[in-house]
């Protein structure tokens, strides 16, 4: 078997489980944060959380698949675990980056707002 | 070589279109409580917007993904007659489809959010009454 395609077949389904798994983390755990900012809203912040872990998904596997294309050739098994571990450290850096990103979106947010009830609530 | 881009045509189609309808579904399922509040909760105009939308999102998505289908041709690499290629072809295809659905996903929501703010800015229903047809 070729060697590449076994690479293959190894990355996407691992690189497809890590990032179902930081999706769905964040979905889970950012729901309390958005209830906050969009008062308690619960159908409203359902809505808005469903879609926004789809995009999630699409843009994660689709820049996963994106990145499968241009690998190169893979001689040895040697070679092979050294190849996987640089690819899927890109894939590892910039999930962080994004739940990194998802984090200080949330905070900066409810900063602002509570700034703002609390500039409307003073005489 | 030729059965390889048919094969790779035959692979292609479901995962595009069926990411798709994933999509658009769950899309246009949350959708409607952004269209409730845009249409101060008439449902029935508010279901049949959405799903106008719905449909034209299914043209705009699968439209492009037949667009940028061909391989081999004016669009893309030279062609191939290996497994290996094709699945890089194919994972290069796919994934490039599946960045541009979530950023169409992103300007959907945009456009509720945009929507929705609208609809609270100007307290009065800006929807004019709809004529009902004569018997």
């Amino acid at each position: 078997m070729n060697l590449n395609l076994l690479a293959y077949l190894l990355f996407f389904p691992a690189m497809l489980a890590l990032a179902v798994g930081v999706a769905q983390t964040c979905h889970r755990h950012g729901r309390p944060w958005m209830l906050g900012l969009f008062d308690g809203d619960a159908a409203f912040v359902d809505a808005v959380n469903n879609i926004l872990l789809v995009c999630c998904y699409t843009i994660n596997l689709g820049y996963i698949a994106l990145v499968m294309g241009d690998w190169e050739r893979v001689t040895s098994i040697e070679h092979l675990i050294g190849t996987l571990a640089q690819r899927m450290s890109v894939i590892v850096f910039a999930l962080a980056a994004l739940h990194y990103q998802n984090i200080a979106v949330l905070l900066i947010w409810s900063r602002i707002k509570q700034r703002r009830t609390l500039k409307n609530t003073q005489p | 070589m030729n059965n390889l881009f048919v094969l790779t045509y035959l692979i292609y189609l479901p995962i595009v279109v069926g990411l798709t309808l994933y999509v658009a579904r769950t899309l246009f399922r949350n959708g409607r409580v952004f269209m409730l509040e845009i249409f101060k909760g008439k449902a029935d105009i508010a279901d049949a917007t959405n799903r106008l939308f719905e449909v034209g999102f299914y043209l705009i998505n699968i439209g492009f993904a037949l667009r940028i289908m061909e391989v081999g041709g004016y669009w893309t690499n030279d062609p191939f007659d290996t497994t290996q290629e094709m699945v890089e072809v194919l994972a290069g295809k796919i994934g490039g489809f599946a960045i541009y659905l979530g950023a169409m996903l992103f300007l959907n929501l945009f456009l509720f959010f945009r929507g929705r703010r609208k609809a609270r800015q100007n307290g009065v229903n800006p929807i004019p009454v709809v004529a009902q047809p004569m018997h």
